[in-house]
């Protein structure tokens, strides 16, 4: 099947890319230009869960390039329209190449604060969500290449979180994880917070089984799972380690914890 | 001397914090769809992004943008029927199975995306904006004809840049009945009664085929739609999740639920009989 | 299929291996018939020998085996196949798919190439276990349409065989009716 895919494809097979399939240019037919790659991967994973009235990120605090380790302390979280009067409860989370995350971070950190101050009252998470997206995709034909996560209580107190990828497209949804580990972290999730394939015993024969309702976890048992994600992920990732930080967001404000992870 | 000292001496703080070029970005922030897209300052844009986005010309680029689908839409005596999955996958990475591929542009127009999911979402959120804007200067609701031709138009001019969209624009309106648009990132705009777009298509299209016909009941139709993705879910690897469903009508659409396609699968296959290739039966 | 030219509109794509299994093939011009006809002719050979036909199992068996051997040739064939037969003794219907790489599936419904992308789903819906015969016919003609309306190929006609409990039957098979899409 994958050979007889590969061969030809179909005439209008999926919405292909629309890049014209113009060679390059010919060296001699003009300047002669180094290629431009501008882009770095950082490593580390991020993560997020929501609950019913608070949502958790969380990063590893190492920064590798190749298989070098830049530092132990390179923090992925940052708060949101934060400017020392503690009403801020939008965290940013962004894995990635390091700077585009620090350049976007600031970005958005700017717009929101200008936000408060243009209107008198500090921006929603579902504005913020939609500007965040607004961001990445100015920037859709030289991408930020970050994998964003943006967390923060929504208009009725819930736990927002809101996963987007390099060029912006975005979702709301109950946990996410991104990164080197994603897709070591992200099953891990599936299976503790939405309960993936599991059902009630004897609740019925094949598909009248009943899936195991979700419930919305204790900020507790989150941060256990989330510890748990990390040091397993430390475990089976190079790139992930040395430290886990963590923002926690309730309608009190942001509590940082910080849990060292194994450093080899 | 003291004019000599003057030029190589700064403020010590002057280098730190924002130039006034990235304080004037931040203060006079754009409006958020400007359409003043950030280029790499190299000579030919598209070619850098292809080589750092594009995993079918270059499998190791750094920024794997979600792609596969199975996205469908047709015109019936009832309305329109708009159907998708809502699997987004990175290469083998299943990156999301909640994906809403229907985009709600307004109450009346419905958008399907397939390709690039950030491209549909934004370009899709304009459209509503541009029909928003049109209502509110022509006190009257824009045709679907001409919501799909501002899509096609914009894409159009983007042709070449590297934009990945295939989207159907469907809606209904007094003047123009159930009314479907299939636009792509080529700048396609086709009018007709029925499209699938998206990796899992041809499935999708070989259960429609066989069944359409414009005399469908709601009922029937809304099975129909739902019958055609699960058969393309089933198939396609890259299409999976969950069947996102609407029913476009004159008065507006109206969902009919994002439903999960395993339980939907095994009650095909044991109420009805279908799917007989699939067995527990060792050879 | 020469380039661009069609040499032939009425090419049997099939070989009849013995009473009642029947060899359908597809691939590279030469290998499929070189192929298809090696097999034909060992099939003969086994039935000569022994005065007994070979199962359609028996017969699936053997042709993965050839494939097998040939892919780890210096120069495999490159041949896709469909195996219909009835069993001389269980009376059984049983369809084979095989593919170059030797890879072999006992399938109640299968297809090859560009078909597989079109019929399969219609297949998954309509083909139920115990379907009668002119049940059969109609899933089929389903299948048929679906590929003249979708393919951006005009093919010159089907040939349509059908392999029952006393042989096998040629089909007058219709396709000169334009089908339009929707």
């Amino acid at each position: 099947m994958a050979s007889i895919m590969n061969a030809g494809g179909l005439p209008s097979d999926q919405p292909g890319y629309s890049f014209s399939n113009a060679s390059a240019p010919s060296e001699s037919s003009g300047p002669r230009q180094h290629a431009f790659n501008p882009y770095t991967d950082n490593g580390g994973s991020t993560l997020g869960v929501t609950g019913a009235d608070f949502a958790i990120l969380a990063g590893d605090t190492r920064s590798t390039s190749g298989y070098n380790i830049n530092t132990r302390y390179a923090p992925k979280l940052f708060r949101i329209g934060d400017d020392g009067d503690s009403s801020s409860r939008i965290v940013l989370s962004v894995v990635g190449f390091a700077a585009d995350g620090n350049a976007l971070k600031e970005r958005l950190d700017a717009i929101v604060k200008m936000y408060k101050y243009q209107h008198g009252k500090p921006m929603s998470v579902k504005a913020c969500a939609q500007r965040l997206s607004t961001i990445l995709y100015q920037k859709r034909f030289f991408p930020y290449y970050v994998h964003a996560i943006l967390g923060g209580l929504d208009d009725d107190g819930k736990g927002a979180l809101y996963s987007y990828d390099p060029v912006g497209s975005y979702e709301r949804e109950q946990c996410r994880a991104a990164g080197a580990a994603a897709s070591l972290i992200m099953p891990f999730l599936d299976n503790q917070v939405n309960y993936k394939n599991q059902y009630i015993p004897a609740s019925g024969t094949g598909h009248e089984l009943q899936p195991r309702a979700i419930e919305s976890l204790p900020k507790e048992d989150v941060i256990g799972l989330v510890k748990d994600a990390f040091t397993s992920a430390t475990e089976r990732h190079i790139e992930v380690g040395d430290g886990l930080q963590m923002l926690i967001i309730t309608k009190d404000g942001i509590e940082e914890i910080y849990t060292p992870l194994k450093r080899d | 001397m003291d004019t000599l000292l003057a030029q190589y001496t700064q403020s010590p703080y002057a280098s730190e914090g924002l130039t006034s070029e990235e304080q004037n970005d931040y203060t006079e922030t754009l409006p958020p769809l400007s359409l003043k897209f950030a280029l790499p300052p190299v000579s030919r844009p598209s070619a850098f992004l292809r080589a750092a986005t594009d995993d079918y010309s270059n499998p190791n680029c750094p920024i794997k943008i979600a792609h596969g689908t199975t996205t469908l839409a047709f015109r019936f005596k009832g309305g329109i029927i708009v159907a998708t999955d809502s699997r987004a996958t990175a290469g083998n990475w299943i990156a999301s199975q909640t994906v809403k591929k229907v985009i709600e542009i307004n109450p009346m127009l419905l958008g399907t995306m397939a390709g690039g999911a950030a491209d549909c979402q934004y370009w899709l959120a304009y459209l509503g904006i541009q029909c928003r804007l049109h209502e509110l200067r022509h006190k009257r609701r824009i045709s679907v004809a001409a919501a799909s031709k501002i899509l096609a138009n914009l894409v159009y001019s983007y042709k070449g840049m590297g934009l990945s969209m295939g989207t159907m624009i469907t809606g209904v309106t007094p003047e123009e009945g159930p009314a479907l648009y299939y636009i792509d990132s080529d700048g396609t705009r086709l009018s007709g009664n029925l499209f699938c777009v998206g990796s899992g298509q041809t499935f999708a299209y070989g259960v429609l085929d066989a069944l359409y016909k414009y005399d469908l009941e709601d009922d029937e139709a809304l099975e129909l739609g739902k019958r055609s993705i699960l058969a393309a879910t089933h198939r396609d690897a890259y299409s999976g999740g969950y069947i996102n469903l609407y029913h476009v009508k004159e008065d507006g659409w109206v969902k009919h639920g994002f439903m999960d396609t395993n339980p939907i699968f095994w009650q095909t296959k044991l109420e009805k009989g279908e799917f007989s290739n699939v067995t527990s039966e060792l050879i | 299929m020469r380039g661009a030219t069609i040499l032939k509109t009425s090419d049997d794509k099939t070989r009849q291996l013995n009473k009642h299994t029947l060899l359908a093939f597809s691939g590279e011009a030469g290998d499929t018939i070189q192929f298809a006809e090696f097999i034909q002719a060992n099939i003969a050979l086994y039935t000569m020998r022994n005065e007994t036909d070979l199962g359609p199992s028996a017969v699936a068996s053997f042709i993965r085996g050839e494939l097998a051997r040939s892919l780890r040739s210096r120069k495999p064939y490159n041949v896709n196949l469909l195996l219909g037969g009835m069993d001389p003794i269980t009376k059984q219907p049983s369809l084979y798919w095989l593919d170059y790489l030797a890879s072999s599936a006992k399938l109640p419904y299968a297809a090859h190439g560009y078909a597989q992308y079109y019929c399969l789903s219609i297949l998954d819906k309509h083909h139920h276990p115990d379907i009668s015969f002119e049940q059969g016919m109609k899933i089929l003609r389903m299948c048929t349409d679906e590929l003249q309306r979708r393919l951006p190929i005009d093919f010159k006609g089907m040939t349509v065989k059908v392999i029952k409990k006393d042989g096998i039957v040629d089909m007058e098979y219709d396709t000169s009716k334009q089908v339009l899409a929707a």
